[in-house]
């Protein structure tokens, strides 16, 4: 591919090379290679405020090389809004972009920005925002087919979740469902069910209803501590939700007791279930078994950790004093 | 400052019995000098979107090591004030647009510098500038900060507006009330806070809400027992951090993990043995730097938080760090008051 500088459909523009700020800036900077040049020509259309179909091109070229260069981005973005260009086409590139460069967070805030211009010309009741929405879920469930953690498509999705108020949208739980048969430890996953369920504006009471729903999510991670009783994002669901609705954890003791017990202290299966037995333990008053549950783990099963075990069981002077 | 990676790698050179691990002050001092001779990189103008930050590590890592001077003091404040803007923003060098990231290292390069007089003398009531700058970045709706014009928003910014503005004794420029609220709304049912209301916790985004909490001083906000419980599982058997469940450790979260604990008085309950030894593993003791693991290319990020890491356990050699601000006490201290 030839560069810039033998284009004729940039030979108007006159490079400007970089200022590096030092006291010698253009001595230090060998201007050689594809980066430096097509820079140069992005600040020499930047210093003219040229927004048009080479610009578009330009930032495509410079974003290829350095994603991370959020000007670029920005003065994309600009260009696209200046020249009243069909946001739908951005992306076909900027998907397959996405998909290459799974770090980058500049790609989401651009795709947010492009989402919610395309949302404000639209009715809130359009079919076409069913389908956008449509769209933009599918491709975030390929996104976590790359990588299921992404912190940054994780918020994005948020970001759709609550922009389109998806609450009781299926898909949403569906794909949460999806990613944690695949993997039981993806706490990104189990953070976006508790947001779904839990999280909403009109988030469930302390009624009957509530009530419901509350066992059906403790009988979900109750399903996914079988598969792994050392995974502690279902064990942290739980005592979430017990908190919300403002119960005790005695409420799952049969639970905990399932994968720890005082009497078997060789066979413990989760030391999870045994900081919970503790507690349990300790909301009834039998502060011994809690001390000792919390010496367990301090000496055998999570002995990295002692000194805060030990300041837990300290507590319980506390408590009976 | 360059964040070209290497040449050094994590663990490479080091005496074969792990229990001989040293600080090795003087590589380190070496490795970061030389970044900024190491232009002729590509990586160099692939990371020019860092720059300032950059150079905040840069000096923040060689003031801990006790050499502050081994950057010279002029040169750097110049490139400072070449990347500060008409509206009181700092980009990460110059040509790039303003953002708070960058505002915030700028301020706090300044301030470890000694510099808010420099800033005055190029220009003329500068310190009020920038300060405007970042308040006018907040969202007076919800009390938190946009980074930049364009609305993005994290608790990140938050926490930088707070310090950066902190460190300029100008607070009274926002609603520092709302801030704290937004926090607050952050807060997750395991414990910890994310990016925003509901965002999975982390332990980079823990770090800036209870280091909001901490500059408002509503440190009684924060339910310290579940949270350091949360913040001490971070560590794995080989004694390293992670910054969110079932992820790898990583040198980096010593300093997110290891100072949000610092600040709610909870540092104790980690084996702090153990991430030392972690820590010293991730150096490279000839060519200096540390890498975010053993095996890794080293890099200046990770060897201001893994100094930053080591400086919170009162490790020998490196001179004591502020938990909140990540930069030497003594200069905060003499900036914002003990
Ligand atoms: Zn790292």
């Amino acid at each position: 591919m030839p560069g810039y500088g033998e284009d004729p459909e940039w030979s108007d523009i006159v490079p400007l090379p970089q200022d590096d700020g030092g006291p010698n800036p253009l001595a230090a900077i060998a201007y050689s290679d594809e980066y430096s040049e097509a820079m140069s020509y992005l600040r020499a259309v930047m210093a003219k405020n040229e927004f048009s179909e080479r610009v578009l091109r330009l930032t495509e070229d410079i974003i290829d090389m350095n994603p991370a260069h959020y000007t670029v981005w920005l003065y994309r973005a600009k260009a696209l809004f200046t020249l009243h260009k069909d946001l739908r086409k951005e992306f076909d590139w900027l998907n397959p972009f996405a998909l290459r460069h799974l770090k980058n967070y500049q790609i989401w805030h651009h795709r947010h920005t492009i989402i919610e211009a395309l949302a404000s010309d639209l009715d809130e009741k359009s079919p076409k925002i069913d389908n956008m929405i449509r769209e933009e879920q599918d491709f975030l469930d390929r996104m976590f087919t790359k990588d299921a953690k992404n912190y940054h498509v994780w918020s994005y999705r948020q970001w759709l979740v609550e922009r389109f108020n998806l609450w009781d949208c299926e898909e949403e739980r569906e794909a949460v469902d999806d990613l944690l048969r695949k993997d039981v430890r993806n706490n990104s996953a189990w953070n976006h069910r508790y947001y779904v369920v839990f999280g909403r504006p009109n988030a469930p009471k302390n009624t009957t209803e509530g009530h419901v729903l509350m066992q059906r999510e403790i009988n979900y991670a109750e399903a996914a501590i079988r598969i792994a009783p050392q995974n502690q994002s279902p064990w942290n669901y739980i005592r979430g939700i017990l908190s919300h609705f403002q119960q005790p954890l005695s409420n799952i003791k049969s639970l905990a007791s399932e994968f720890a017990s005082l009497e078997k202290p060789d066979e413990v299966k989760s030391s999870h279930a045994l900081d919970l037995l503790a507690e349990i333990y300790k909301e009834e008053r039998q502060l011994d078994c809690a001390g000792k549950a919390w010496d367990l783990l301090a000496q055998k099963y999570d002995p990295i950790r002692s000194r805060y075990w030990m300041w837990k069981k300290e507590q319980l002077g506390t408590a009976a004093a | 400052m360059s964040l070209v990676a290497g040449p050094g790698r994590g663990g490479h050179h080091q005496p074969a019995l792990p229990d001989e691990l040293e600080l090795c002050v003087e590589k380190h001092v070496a490795y970061i000098k030389s970044l900024d001779t190491r232009k002729d990189e590509y990586e160099y103008w692939l990371t020019e979107h860092l720059r300032l930050n950059g150079l905040y590590w840069g000096l923040t890592a060689l003031h801990l090591l006790g050499h502050p001077d081994a950057l010279p003091r002029s040169e750097v404040i110049d490139f400072v004030m070449s990347c500060m803007h008409d509206n009181g923003g700092f980009s990460a060098a110059p040509g790039h647009d303003p953002h708070m990231l960058y505002t915030c290292s700028a301020v706090q390069i300044l301030a470890t510098l000694d510099a808010f007089g420099d800033l005055e003398a190029h220009v003329n009531g500068g310190k009020e500038k920038v300060a405007r700058y970042i308040a006018n970045l907040q969202d007076r709706d919800t009390g938190t900060f946009n980074g930049d014009g364009w609305g993005e928003k994290d608790t990140r910014f938050l926490f930088n507006a707070l310090l950066a503005l902190s460190l300029l004794g100008m607070m009274h420029l926002v609603d520092v009330q709302k801030g704290v609220e937004y926090v607050q709304s952050c807060a997750n049912f395991d414990g910890g806070y994310g990016t925003g209301p509901g965002a999975e916790s982390h332990a980079g985004q823990i770090y800036t809400c209870v280091g909001v909490l901490s500059i408002t001083k509503r440190l009684d906000l924060v339910d310290k027992e579940k949270l350091g419980a949360w913040l001490s599982d971070r560590q794995l058997p080989n004694g390293g951090l992670n910054g969110r469940p079932e992820k790898k450790e990583d040198v980096c979260y010593s300093w997110w993990v290891g100072s949000s604990l610092a600040m709610i008085d909870r540092l104790h309950w980690i084996d702090q043995e153990k991430l030392s030894k972690f820590i010293l593993q991730c150096q490279d003791s000839e060519l200096g730097g540390f890498a975010d693991r053993p095996g890794d290319m080293v890099d200046v990020f990770h060897t201001v938080f893994g100094l930053a890491g080591l400086s919170l356990m009162k490790h020998p050699g490196v001179r004591e760090v502020d938990p909140i601000y990540c930069m030497p006490k003594d200069i905060i201290n003499r900036v914002v008051g003990g």
